[in-house]
């Protein structure tokens, strides 16, 4: 067993246990930080997986940029600590989510097996990655270099690229509007 | 301890996903239903990466990047909707959301 | 020549049309452009009749064409179409002149124009046309303006009554005609005129007593015979130049036109079924004359009557005999109708004869030319009435003895009544003051009645007129010709002539307010004023057995149809939406919940522990 393996156990430990923490929690603000703990314990999976520019994309914009958005509003309204009965998670709800969701878990495990040829040959698992980056327009090899990244980004996925453009600038209007309606009818603060 | 092989990856990412739909299930707080959200959202972009790995193809990685962008901008507009919601309702629990019911 | 009949078509239908359309308060425009579309049909068809120098014309185009069936639309003009288009064409002229005086001070003159208008066209129609469909088409089409010009003093319970009637027995006619219809396209594959005959003549087998019979419901219908001749009478609601254009000249003509247009289809046995029925029907319909007091009553009779011999003279092999009889008909019976809507014009629209009485010194024109009628009717030698008569007796004291003695007994009636109805009304003291007041009408009602009288004179000497017009009749007339008997027949002839008018002089040469054979002769007076209880049957069996019936099915329809068809599958729609719209709670974790369950679901599909 290689470092890379007892790693690995580690992260997926930190990211699942983040996880039910912060679903479990009854304060919105541990919550948040949990989901942090998870999401950073992610970005390390990534770099385990040799997607170095995803783990750096996964802290910069989901733990740097949209869980600092929930910390934002978690502030801005004022949710305390939940008590009485809207925090009281039904009964009804957890059993039904539990049993539920735990079906899902052994449908999706039981799809991901494969034929185990680890035992054979241990070396079949992780193909070899190419020293370079070799890249033409139908079938970009992976790399952990950012150039391949640029190379698919604008060239094979060209239109999507532009099109998530134009979907953060909806985004960027959108927000703008509604909070702008509703401000306008507030009494203007000196 | 054995060796990980893809399918640990993709077991991690449905239990990952398990857990953020357990959150979606349960919670009554909006914000943690959007925080359990984009914890579903992680599951799969790890299953992705995985993919992408084990099939040495560009393509799973970059369909991670634009996962972001969307999640990102999902993000931004649900907590704007909510803001408004809450200004009107002066709640965030789902109990008052249910006007569109018969 | 197509342009030509088909502008004979359209001329009258667009009159109707621009009447409809924009003349509705324009009373005099309308009756002006009516009347000359009248005279554009007359010159357009004198045209027709003598641009085919005597040949058969036919054209036709298709009109609709569906998968192994075309239906056409055209015209054939052979010999009889040329006859019934010059009548039709000429008294319709006349009656419009006439109608111009008549309906003078008449507030809906544009709808009553409007209506003749589409008369003519629907009458054209049946004239000119070349298959059974188009017939049938154009049937329906006289039908529905009949019915339109009958109730035009609706505000009357009688005229609207009468025009229901009217349509309703026709259209009961039209029924079997339209089975017939259907069964002769089964038959021979095909309904135009032309192939009929020429399938007729090689395959006589095919020709079936019940096919013919069928057809000839449509005649029964339109030409008022047993049992459907109840709606005439009633008929009389309308204006009196409707009732001479359509109940005396023309519509009820049709009928005799279309057996005329079908006749190759008919075998012996239904010429002999149509022979009896149409003598009967002459008995009959002059013993129900004879005990009217409404003038226009009187005459309706004496049309189902002459109806009645036409139908004999076809059913006894001579069909160019009833064509001749059709042709004078219709002039001494316009003539008649005309003049006695000049008496009643005179008289402010009294229709009883027992008010009327010494109308000759007072109204001479109208006296002498409803005079020279009423001789054309009787059979006076040498009137055009006696020459067609004369032919119809000749030839069933040749071919059929008992219907010949019908047909006798029938004459001598109608110069009773016919004499009957002068006395009374033109001669004697005037027995009210309407009648006393009255006074000859204007030119534009006379002028038709004298037209009409010279050719209820001349209208027999088929030599005088051209050979294009009068040509379908000239075989049977040869042939009748050559018959025995001819002198034995102008005796019998001038016998029943001169004793029906001796007989009506005595009886009713000097009457009072009541009729003299209601004292003398009750018994048969009441008889005869029954008419056979037709309309007493039929009242009942439509109050005892149809309308009973009609409101069971109204009560099946809306039990069944209404309550578990139409509610009950709304019902079930609704319930399916009752049980969809328990879904919908509005609360957003019962979504995710459904959303997982539907999420394993597919999943479970596609593992394959469910489903295939």
């Amino acid at each position: 067993m290689s470092i890379v393996d007892f790693l690995f156990y580690v992260f997926a430990t930190i990211s699942v246990g983040g996880g039910l923490l912060m679903v479990l929690s009854r304060h919105p603000v541990p919550a948040s930080l949990f989901m942090i703990v998870s999401l950073v314990g992610v970005a390390a999976l990534f770099v385990l997986l040799e997607a170095f520019f995803l783990a750096i994309l996964q802290v910069l914009v989901y733990a740097g940029a949209v869980m600092v958005l929930f910390l934002f509003i978690i502030m801005l309204l004022d949710v305390g600590p939940q008590g009485g009965k809207a925090a009281r998670i039904k009964l009804f709800s957890l059993v039904s989510g539990i049993l539920l969701v735990g079906m899902l878990v052994v449908v999706l495990i039981e799809l991901s097996q494969a034929p185990d040829t680890s035992v054979v040959d241990p070396s079949s698992n992780w193909p070899e990655l190419a020293e370079e980056a070799t890249a033409n327009e139908s079938n970009l090899t992976f790399s952990p270099s950012a150039k391949s990244f640029g190379f698919g980004l604008l060239a094979k996925y060209m239109l999507p690229l532009q099109v998530s453009g134009f979907l953060l600038l909806a985004a960027m209007v959108g927000v703008i509007i509604l909070s702008k309606k509703f401000s306008s009818s507030e009494p203007e603060e000196g | 301890m054995e060796t990980v092989t893809p399918q640990h990856f993709l077991i991690l990412a449905s239990l990952l996903f398990a857990v953020g739909f357990l959150g979606v299930v349960i919670r009554r707080n909006i914000l943690l239903v959007l925080m359990s959200l984009e914890l579903m959202l992680n599951g799969i972009n790890v299953a992705l990466v995985a993919f992408s790995r084990s099939g040495t193809n560009m393509d799973g990685s970059l369909f991670v990047f634009f996962i972001m962008t969307v999640a990102a901008a999902e993000v931004s507009v649900g907590l704007a909707l909510l803001v408004a919601f809450y200004k009107k309702r002066k709640s965030i629990y789902s109990e008052g959301m249910s006007l569109l019911g018969n | 020549m197509e342009t030509v009949a088909l502008s004979v078509l359209l001329l009258p239908f667009l009159s109707a049309l621009v009447t409809l359309l924009f003349l509705r308060k324009q009373g005099n425009i309308a009756s002006l452009l009516s009347v000359a579309t009248a005279g554009g049909i007359l010159a357009l068809s004198l045209f027709l009749i003598f641009a085919g120098h005597g040949e058969t014309f036919s054209w036709s185009v298709t009109w609709i064409k569906l998968s192994g069936w075309e239906l056409e639309f055209g015209f054939l003009i052979d010999a009889p179409a040329r006859l019934l288009l010059f009548v039709v064409s000429f008294v319709g002229f006349l009656i419009h002149i006439f109608s111009l005086g008549y309906m003078a001070d008449d507030d809906a003159k544009a709808r009553y124009f409007g209506g003749l208008s589409i008369f003519m066209f629907s009458m054209l129609g049946i004239t000119l046309a070349d298959n059974l469909i188009m017939i049938f088409v154009f049937w329906e089409l006289v039908g529905f303006s009949s019915y339109l010009l009958i109730a035009h003093y609706f505000s009357t319970e009688e005229a609207a009554k009468a025009s229901r009637k009217a349509f309703i027995v026709n259209r009961i006619g039209d029924f079997g005609f339209l089975i017939g219809i259907v069964l002769t396209y089964w038959i021979f594959g095909t309904v135009s005129l032309e192939e009929l005959g020429a399938e007729a003549n090689f395959r006589p087998h095919l020709v079936t007593t019940f096919l013919c019979l069928a057809l000839a419901c449509g005649f029964i219908g339109k030409s008022a015979q047993f049992p459907l001749h109840v709606w005439l009478p009633d008929a009389m609601a309308g204006p009196t130049p409707v009732s001479a254009l359509i109940h005396a000249a023309t519509m009820v003509a049709a009928g005799i036109y279309l057996l005329l247009r079908i006749e190759f289809l008919f075998t012996p046995e239904a010429l002999a079924l149509l022979a009896l029925l149409g003598a009967a029907m002459g008995l009959y319909a002059g013993f129900c004359a004879l005990v009217q007091r409404d003038i226009k009553k009187i005459l309706a009779y004496s049309t189902l009557s002459q109806l009645g011999y036409m139908a004999a003279a076809f059913g006894l092999g001579m069909p160019g005999i009833a064509l001749f009889h059709l042709m004078t008909h219709a002039f001494f019976k316009a003539l008649m109708f005309l003049g006695s809507g000049s008496v009643i014009h005179a008289c402010h629209h009294e229709q009883d004869i027992f008010k009327y009485g010494g109308l000759r010194k007072r109204m001479p024109i109208t006296a002498y030319t409803f005079l020279i009628g009423v001789l054309a009717i009787s059979g006076v030698c040498f009137l055009s009435g006696y020459f067609s008569k004369d032919a119809i007796l000749l030839g069933a004291y040749n071919l059929n003895l008992p219907v010949f003695i019908v047909l006798y007994a029938g004459a001598i009636l109608t110069a009773l009544y016919m004499f009957r109805l002068y006395f009374i009304t033109f001669e004697g003291e005037s027995r009210s003051k309407y009648a006393k007041q009255a006074k000859e009408n204007s030119p534009l009602m006379t002028g038709p009645l004298i037209v009409l009288a010279i050719l209820s004179v001349i209208g027999g000497y088929h030599a005088l007129f051209p050979v294009e017009i009068v040509g379908a009749l000239i075989e049977d007339i040869r042939r009748v010709a050559q018959m025995d008997n001819h002198l034995w027949m102008i005796i019998l002839g001038t016998l029943a002539w001169v004793g029906g008018a001796l007989v009506a002089r005595k009886l009713y040469g000097k009457v009072k307010q009541d009729d003299p054979l209601a004292s003398k002769a009750p018994g048969f007076f009441a008889l005869c004023r029954s008419k056979l209880f037709f309309d007493e049957i039929y009242g009942l069996y439509v109050k005892r057995i149809q309308d009973p019936f009609a409101r069971f099915l109204e009560v099946m329809e809306l039990l069944f149809i209404s309550g578990l068809m139409v509610r009950g599958s709304a019902g079930v729609a609704g319930l399916f939406a009752l049980f969809a719209k328990a879904f919908y709670v509005g609360k957003i974790h019962a979504y995710a919940l459904w959303f997982i369950l539907g999420t394993l679901g597919f999943l479970a599909y596609a593992v394959g522990f469910i489903g295939g």
